[in-house]
């Protein structure tokens, strides 16, 4: 009886569903929703791609993966590794860039 | 070539209890983007998110057999909470993942049909892929087998022996005079010698110089002065020669170039091949021309370019004769706002001939003054044009462009950076199967042009190299026979070191596909063999 007595007393679950629409989704949200729907996400992450191949991050990326061998690597280990690296060493004109589209972007579609 | 890698447990597992059923379901939810990528977009335009952390900003995988989707820090808990829901699909990239490895996993099956429903969501051009066409060129396989034949003929014909050869250096190795300014014309002739299917084709007499309508009316003909040429350089005799026969027919060729001036080496290998084919058997209508010029080095180029705002592509084919290759200097092109470049110095890049080629092949985006007519938009628009080879040639050969023109300011100006280059090339990225393929991600899919029948390695045989200035200058030709480098320079030929070879500045690079290179070192080995009294055969050599 001590079982069910601890079931009862046991807080509810939380629900993922419920707790989703109680939550406001946040700005970060918003800003995503609306550049994926207008498709400038998409817009950027190509314009993403030329500029980090143009200045020659891509190759670096592949030659820090390519040092970790052909054998015993997973996708997930190279994503681990390289990702911190990845973030550290983009550009900062690449950054000043993306960053001055998405706010023209920000801009033209305010309401 | 592409082999299937195994697939891991789990994936043959979820193949042997739902076969392509998942697979197909999924196929209706790919969608391409607007850069021709697959992702799997479901219907609703909600962004897909983590069921259990809803996060969206990590790579989100969907269950193959649930469709629920999880980050990659939550597909282990969704496979723990269900039962062999093991395998799941990289939503952004349409590339199948195995959650218990954690490590992507191919299926060629899977592939095939995120390919298939990408082509057909294509604009009619589905990306440049003709995925009907599964003919396999036999042509090429008949021409290889037709100089097969050469190549024995060579051997019997090299077993004569002359006596006036004196060393042990192999065969068809002769300095050239120089008879003013020539340099550049002997650089060459140098090369030629000692292609393997051109030597064998002017050696083993296909060239009958006997018959030759030109000759018996007293005409020049380049041809036949070729093959003396090669006779005479065959013959054993290391004395000096002086080419001035085909100097002279050279110039009634090419009128233009016909001085006492230094020519561009390049230039006069165009042009020698030139005068080679309209000497030669007249090219029919359709399909290829025989010519030797053409048998030997001539390959196909394609050009693919693609309108950016539907994706259609335009394909074309070119033939070339050789490659005429921009230096790679590792510069990028700049961004007003790049005065920061990610390497640290960009004096310590070294160029490389792969580093060349990579540039060859890469999409290059068309300026705003070339936009192309897109048949699917009906108007001009801004487009990538991508080059990659269709088909190699036997005999490859890369001009590296150091001579720059600048018609603007009437001035020219030679690049004397250096350019590091193998021995042994493997073509096999540069070649259309391979820059198509790479257009669709990581996919096992047989694409047409996938030629498994050619080989794509290559061996260094000839560089022309080139010291000094535009107006005054001098080219150089290394050898690589048997293992051993020489140097010509002119009439003076010399044994020299690997190291010296590489340290060279090159300009023209020459490789044989490997095959009928070793073929063609094992016909100069030097071998006793008693002399024939065989006056006819006008090639006699061996030491």
């Amino acid at each position: 009886m001590s079982a069910k007595r601890s079931s009862i007393n046991r807080p509810p679950t939380p629900d993922v569903d419920r707790d989703r629409e109680n939550q406001e989704p946040t700005l970060q949200e918003i800003i995503n929703i609306k550049m994926i729907e207008s498709g400038e996400k998409e817009r950027l992450k190509e314009l993403l791609r030329e500029r980090l191949i143009e200045c020659g991050w891509r190759d670096e990326m592949k030659s820090l993966c390519r040092k970790k061998g052909r054998n015993n690597v997973t996708v997930d280990d190279l994503v681990h590794v390289i990702t911190p690296k990845g973030r550290a060493s983009v550009p900062d004109p690449v950054k000043a860039e993306l960053l001055q589209r998405i706010r023209s972007f920000l801009a033209s579609t305010a309401t | 070539m592409y082999t299937n890698p195994k697939p891991c447990k789990h994936l043959a597992d979820y193949k042997l209890r739902h076969g392509l059923s998942g697979y197909n379901l999924l196929q209706e939810q790919i969608r391409t983007t607007p850069s021709g990528k697959s992702s799997v977009k479901n219907h609703q335009t909600e962004i897909p998110r983590c069921c259990f952390c809803n996060g969206y900003q990590k790579r989100l995988y969907l269950c193959l057999i649930c469709s629920s989707i999880s980050c990659s820090s939550h597909t282990l808990l969704h496979s723990q909470c269900e039962n062999g829901h093991d395998i799941a699909v990289d939503i952004e990239r349409s590339e199948l993942y195995c959650v218990l490895c954690c490590d992507q996993v191919y299926d060629p099956d899977f592939d095939k049909i995120v390919m298939l429903k990408h082509l057909m969501d294509l604009p009619r051009s589905g990306n440049g892929v003709d995925v009907s066409a599964g003919r396999r060129s036999s042509k090429r396989r008949r021409l290889c087998s037709a100089l097969e034949l050469d190549l024995k003929k060579t051997k019997q014909l090299v077993s004569m022996r002359d006596l006036r050869a004196k060393s042990c250096y192999p065969l068809g190795l002769r300095g050239l005079n120089n008879l003013g300014s020539t340099c550049f014309m002997n650089s060459v002739l140098q090369a030629l010698l000692h292609a393997p299917p051109f030597r064998n084709y002017f050696l083993t007499g296909q060239r009958n110089h006997e018959v030759c309508r030109k000759r018996s009316s007293d005409r020049l003909c380049l041809l036949c002065d070729i093959y003396v040429f090669f006779s005479a350089v065959f013959s054993g005799d290391r004395t000096p020669y002086s080419p001035a026969q085909l100097l002279y027919s050279w110039w009634q060729h090419s009128a233009n170039l016909a001085s006492y001036e230094q020519q561009d080496a390049h230039e006069f290998f165009i042009s020698v091949l030139d005068g080679i084919h309209e000497n030669g058997v007249k090219a029919r209508n359709t399909g290829e021309c025989h010519c030797v010029a053409h048998r030997v080095f001539s390959g196909q180029l394609r050009s693919d370019v693609t309108c950016m705002s539907c994706g259609y592509t335009s394909t074309t084919y070119d033939p070339f004769m050789d490659i005429s290759l921009n230096l790679d200097t590792g510069n990028c092109p700049s961004t007003d706002l790049a005065n920061k470049s990610l390497k640290p110095s960009d004096n310590t890049y070294v160029s490389t001939l792969l580093g060349c080629l990579d540039l060859f092949t890469k999409p290059e985006k068309l300026g705003s003054d070339q936009k192309f007519f897109c048949e699917n938009c009906q108007e001009r628009q801004d487009s990538v044009k991508q080059m990659s080879i269709k088909r190699l040639p036997l005999v490859l050969c890369l001009h590296i462009k150091r001579f720059e023109h600048f018609p603007v300011r009437r001035m020219s100006r030679k690049i004397d950076r250096y350019m590091q280059f193998p021995f042994c090339l493997d073509m096999n990225p540069y070649l259309s199967s391979s820059v198509v393929r790479n257009r669709f991600g990581n996919r096992m899919f047989a694409f047409e042009g996938d030629e498994l029948d050619t080989s794509t390695e290559f061996e260094i045989f000839a560089v022309v190299t080139h010291s000094g200035t535009l107006d005054s200058g001098h080219y150089v030709t290394y050898l690589h026979l048997k293992d051993q480098w020489y140097k010509c320079d002119d009439a003076w030929i010399t044994a020299v070191e690997e190291e010296v070879v590489r340290a060279s500045q090159c300009y023209m690079l020459f490789y044989a596909q490997k095959m009928l290179y070793y073929k063609a070192n094992e016909d100069l080995v030097c071998q006793p063999v008693s002399p024939r009294a065989d006056p006819f055969l006008p090639i006699a050599g061996c030491c």
